[in-house]
């Protein structure tokens, strides 16, 4: 396949001016934009032309915005061992890659084929294996491949149809050849990030977006819902599709998170599944809910502990048999993840004729798999200008660039080639294509390589008009990786007919069934809401207590001021281990050690890290507004190191943090549905906030210093509840009304009472198992607990004892905490606690010893 | 003919209750030459809530079932009577006399056919040249093997040899290793149990380019002498099978040195343990559990 012929275009031969004058390809390889004579190619004529009207000043406006979407989207993209944290953003570069309608229409149909025979291979492998019978692919590639997994030979998949997703990396090489470069069928990544790319770019540049005439990506992700659904073997009209994640350690998580989302599906882990009368349920809070199709993201291998890896903890025991049962449809099929070996491409345009009497339209990258004499003859004889591959899975053995080795290493690898031919794969580097990157205000040239996605249609494959394409990180490296600090595009497919202007997130034409309910929680998620509630707020007390004492500071002598010393004290207490070499420095200094000590885990550093772990964790089920604010906390308060201990500096950046705690909240309050998604999150933060109330009065209330009104107007403030009080009662600052205020006014949102009543309130909404008659063991502790409040005399309570000590009250907040405490426990065991891991059972071996007098010889 | 019982008790017994498990079990016989199973049935308690069965890749009979409801104790009792036709040899007879024949074939020829294009038996027979879960690192254990291959030597020849050293070299010992031990482990101990001796000649051969695959099945064993059999003091066996074409399958003891004829019971085949193993599970709660497990094979 080349490129088209280049035609003059009306203009003439026209040479990039503007942006792109400056930009000079490497004279040996094809340039994506660029013809050899310097003129630019026909169909990025137009983009040239416009993006040079908008001008470099605009450009770089423009992409700042943009850069500033991705950040507040949380696009990441997780790098394996990179110490600077797990999520790195996403790299996206402002200049899209064109393609022409013409040359799109030929890649369209070169993929369609490849995705066809790749689905009949994988078919005959696990079914009939005419393959191996007939001698056309050595049987080594299946029975020695470790992902050839042998439980679901002879399974029925529905349709016979293995493969529904499917992407191929393509490269092109100096000669304008398009060549593809691997296959990924396991859970092929990427086409969430090319969403998320095209999102991006379509609002920086919308304009010459729409001028370009450039095909939607919509149409295909309706294609992938309607072919998901169709999957299904029970419940076609709505079936439960969920979309299986290892989990956020994945380097991908965002995408698995994003496309849940955008396609409507449970984002769920192996733990959130459990077979039962070989059907597949999701455990939600309002019960077991039957699975019809599992779209997986994580390695075949891994999905069944029982029947495939017995050390996978990631996986549904018994998922193999409910497939075999025909209950459930996995995609792609369980075993397909074989097909990604690098030692098949050889084979391809031989079976290719065989399955579908037609030569193989897109070529592979020249693939010598060393189990053939010839073949490994030929490899190690250009060892030096080859990458060799592993042709199985988990040999800890990455690709090798034999161009990258000193003689030494030609020859060990030489070694370890002969010791075991059949391991390894030599291919044949191309000198990819480069594109047009935005360095600064300039572009230089990158190699590029598109990843491109299809999905099952009715009887064959479409495929997205566009892809993820990913560029070096330097002009003379050819390797293209995420994982290597490359970068991305969008991909652009020019149209040369009507747009298809199709969105999923408009409404489509047929009605679907009403559904209020939303009890398809997962009973993982509500764990972690709950607990992003709490953590929310702990971090919103403790910053709010952090302000009332750091204001004080200022104009304060902590050696002078009793309030202040208990204020203190209420926040340090935790930090005791430190003491001795606390007590040294000053009252501020210790304080901004416990909120930016990230080493500290009650401190505000780590609390924030926390509601960002858990907020990652739970990111298909809030809103992307949402996530935006959770992605300003590191904006508004950097860690420890960024900041010096100055007042003024702390003081303003608590302001903000406050501020984006209350947009938090009410995000909360305004926009989410009152599921029980809603439910959990808000009881965590009730949780939460009596607990640090009440911590708050044992610490300043239960004994009484001379000048009490200072304090009492510190607690009043630290609990936002300062004005409400004047109101009330004017200047008198007395502590039975600020109790009452405090403590037992449920009309006031930052009382104890008022929290106590929203709980009694979220826990009588709960689903329950036993009958509705008794009262659950959460309303029982809660109707105790409002009930002592209630009838609580505060005017007695805050009564002095012998020792200026409130006694009763003491012991009062004391058991108000205890319950608070047995609430939470109460909660997690009646409705969080089923994320319990499954374990193999201990295994019988034989031992059988002697056979009657001992052995005989043979 | 002789006619043997069979009786395989396994016992769980978990400290918590276990609210869901998921089991698969290699209890009941496959077809194999020589064997014929009058009666074979597996008893679960509790009765689980579901159970079916399929044949394996390997053709083994793959018992699956499951638990849904909280239980503290999990027994599956597998029983069997088979009548066992033996070659014209008993325990203790030569190669010759148990295979009903000889063979030409030396050992590197057998190498070099299978390797060569191979169809029908001898593609099944293929893919037990590779490594598998519990067989790997061929290395550690092919200069141990090399030494009954000097070339062109008659493969039973060989393998008769290798089938002696193992039972010479290795201590027979259930303490030594555990039921996940590996090859370079088992190497260094020099001890083992069947499981063990079984997987090492597995991984012998196979290094040598030779087919091999793990039998699973039980052996009728003697009380010591002067002393009467006791009830569940049996236990499952394993062995070995190499494949010669125009043969076949034939079988080896390592830890009896012997060639298994009416005394071995043949349950399962695949590449190795973990492929055939009587009862496995995944379970949910339990806190600790403790397994009892007792065979009696009787002569009937």
């Amino acid at each position: 396949m080349t490129v088209d012929q280049h035609i003059p275009s009306p203009s003439g031969s026209l040479r990039p001016s503007g942006l792109c004058a400056g930009y000079v390809p490497p004279s040996t390889v094809f340039d994506e934009m660029e013809e050899r004579d310097g003129s630019v190619r026909p169909h990025w004529n137009m983009f040239i032309n416009l993006l040079d009207d908008l001008g470099p000043a605009e450009l770089g406006r423009r992409w700042e915005t943009a850069k500033q979407l991705i950040h507040d989207n949380g696009v990441t993209y997780n790098v394996y061992g990179d110490p600077a944290g797990m999520d790195r953003p996403w790299n996206l570069d402002a200049i899209p890659i064109l393609f022409g309608a013409d040359e799109w229409t030929r890649i369209e149909s070169a993929l369609t084929q490849r995705a066809k025979l790749l689905d009949l291979i994988i078919a005959d492998i696990y079914g009939p294996q005419r393959l191996l019978h007939e001698g056309l692919l050595p049987p080594e590639l299946v029975y020695a491949h470790p992902g050839f997994l042998r439980p679901l030979h002879g399974v029925q998949v529905p349709g016979n149809r293995w493969l529904h997703v499917y992407a191929v990396d393509i490269g092109r090489s100096a000669d304008g050849q398009l060549w593809a470069m691997g296959d990924r069928v396991q859970a092929p990544s990427g086409a969430g990030y090319t969403l998320e790319n095209r999102i991006v770019i379509s609002r920086a540049l919308p304009d010459v977006f729409r001028d370009c005439r450039v095909q939607r990506l919509a149409t295909f992700f309706r294609t992938m819902r309607d072919t998901l659904r169709a999957m299904a073997p029970h419940n076609r009209d709505n079936p439960r599709i969920v979309l299986l994640t290892p989990g956020p350690y994945n380097e991908t998580y965002f995408e698995h998170a994003y496309l849940a989302r955008y396609l409507g599906y449970t984002l769920v882990e192996g733990g959130d599944l459990t077979v039962r009368d070989n059907a597949v349920y999701l455990k939600t809070l309002g019960g077991l809910q039957q699975v019809d199709v599992i779209v997986r993201r994580q390695d075949d291998d891994f999905c069944d502990p029982l029947e495939l890896r017995q050390d996978s903890s990631l996986g549904v025991p018994g998922l193999v048999q409910a497939v075999h049962a025909g209950n459930v449809a996995v995609t792609n099929a369980l075993g397909s993840g074989m097909l990604e070996t690098p030692a098949l491409m050889g084979f391809l345009p031989s079976l290719c004729r065989y399955f579908l009497n037609e030569d193989l339209k897109l070529p592979s990258v020249g693939s010598f798999w060393c189990g053939e004499a010839t073949a490994c003859q030929h490899v190690l004889a250009n060892l030096h200008r080859m990458v060799i591959k592993p042709t199985f899975p988990g040999t800890g053995m990455g690709l090798v660039f034999g161009d990258s080795l000193t003689q030494q290493r030609l020859d060990e690898l030489r070694t370890r080639i002969l010791t075991c031919p059949r391991d390894f794969v030599g291919e044949e580097q191309i000198t990819l294509s480069t594109a047009p990157v935005l360095v600064g205000d300039r572009v230089e040239p990158r190699h590029v390589v598109l990843r491109s996605h299809l999905v099952a249609s009715a009887d064959s494959y479409s495929v997205m008009p566009g892809g993820l394409t990913r560029f070096s990180a330097r002009a003379d490296s050819m390797i293209v990786s995420m994982q290597r600090g490359g970068g991305s595009k969008d991909t652009w497919v020019l149209s040369g007919g009507p747009i298809d202007t199709f969105s999923l997130l408009q409404p489509a034409g047929q009605s679907i069934e009403l559904n209020r309910s939303g009890g398809d929680l997962p009973s993982r998620v509500a764990d972690n809401l709950y607990w992003l509630g709490r953590y929310m707020d702990r971090a919103e007390s403790l910053a709010r207590l952090a302000r009332g004492i750091l204001a004080r500071l200022a104009d304060q002598n902590l050696e002078n001021s009793p309030e202040l010393q208990l204020l203190f004290a209420s926040v340090t207490r935790d930090a005791v281990k430190d003491e001795t070499e606390d007590q040294q420095r000053h009252p501020e200094q210790r304080l901004a050690s416990i909120l930016f000590n990230d080493k500290y885990p009650q401190g505000l550093q780590s609390t924030l890290a926390s509601i960002y772990r858990l907020a990652s964790l739970v990111r298909d089920r809030i809103s992307i507004d949402t996530w935006r604010i959770i992605n300003r906390f590191d904006r508004d308060f950097p860690p420890a190191g960024a900041y010096g201990v100055q007042i003024n500096e702390i003081l303003p950046a608590l302001d903000r943090l406050i501020i984006t705690f209350a947009a938090f909240g009410g995000l909360a309050m305004e926009s989410m549905t009152r599921g029980y998604a809603w439910r959990f999150l808000d009881m965590g933060r009730r949780v939460e906030r009596s607990l640090s109330l009440l911590a708050l009065f044992r610490a300043t209330l239960t004994t009484s210093i001379e000048r009490e009104a200072p304090l009492l107007e510190a607690v009043l403030e630290i609990a936002d509840s300062a004005m409400t009080y004047r109101r009330r009662y004017l200047s008198t600052l007395q502590a039975a009304p600020v109790l009452d205020l405090l403590l037992a006014d449920e009309s006031n949102p930052r009382s104890v009472a008022f929290q106590l009543a929203r709980l009694a309130e979220h826990v009588e909404q709960l689903p329950r198992t036993a009958s509705a008659a008794r009262r659950s063991p959460e309303e029982r502790i809660l109707l105790r607990m409002l009930t002592g409040v209630r009838l609580m005399d505060v005017q007695q309570e805050t009564q002095l004892g012998p020792d200026n000590h409130r006694d009763r009250l003491d012991q009062m907040l004391i058991a108000l905490t205890g319950d608070t405490y047995a609430l939470s426990d109460s909660i997690s065991q009646s409705y969080l606690s089923h994320a319990v891991a499954s374990r193999q059972l201990g295994l019988d071996r034989p031992i059988s010893g002697a056979l009657p007098g001992g052995g005989g010889g043979v | 003919m002789p006619q043997y019982r069979i009786r395989h008790l396994t016992r769980y017994r978990y400290d918590e209750p276990v609210s869901v498990c998921h089991n698969l079990a290699h209890l009941l016989p496959r077809q194999s030459p020589r064997h014929f199973w009058s009666y074979a049935d597996v008893d679960i308690s509790p009765t689980p809530a579901i159970r079916s069965e399929r044949l394996d890749f390997f053709g083994n009979r793959l018992t699956l079932f499951a638990m849904q409801e909280p239980h503290r104790e999990l027994e599956v009792l597998a029983k069997g009577i088979v009548n066992l036709d033996p070659p014209a040899g008993s325990s203790g007879g030569t190669a010759t006399d148990l295979f009903g024949g000889i063979t030409n074939w030396s050992w590197n020829q057998v190498r070099d056919f299978l390797t060569n294009n191979p169809r029908g038996d001898d593609l099944d027979a293929f893919q037990f040249l590779f490594e598998s879960p519990y067989v790997r690192s061929f290395q550690d254990v092919h200069a141990y093997a090399e030494s009954s291959f000097s070339i062109n030597r008659p493969i039973l020849e060989a393998v008769t040899e290798l089938t002696r050293r193992i039972h010479a070299d290795f201590i027979y010992d259930t303490k030594a290793t555990t039921v996940s031990s590996t090859l370079p482990e088992i190497m260094k101990a020099r001890r083992g149990v069947c499981q063990d001796f079984a997987h090492l000649q597995v991984g012998c051969l196979r290094s040598m380019g030779l087919a091999a695959r793990y039998v699973s099945g039980y052996l009728l064993t003697a009380p010591p002498p002067g002393k009467p059999k006791l009830i569940g003091a049996d236990a499952s066996h394993a062995w070995i099978s190499v494949y010669v074409p125009n043969m076949g399958w034939l079988d080896f003891d390592p830890t009896n040195d012997c060639i298994p004829s009416d005394k071995h019971i043949t349950m399962a085949w695949g590449r190795d343990y973990g492929d055939v193993s009587p009862l496995r599970g995944v379970i949910l709660g339990g806190g600790k559990h403790i397994v009892d497990v007792s065979v009696d094979v009787t002569t009937l």
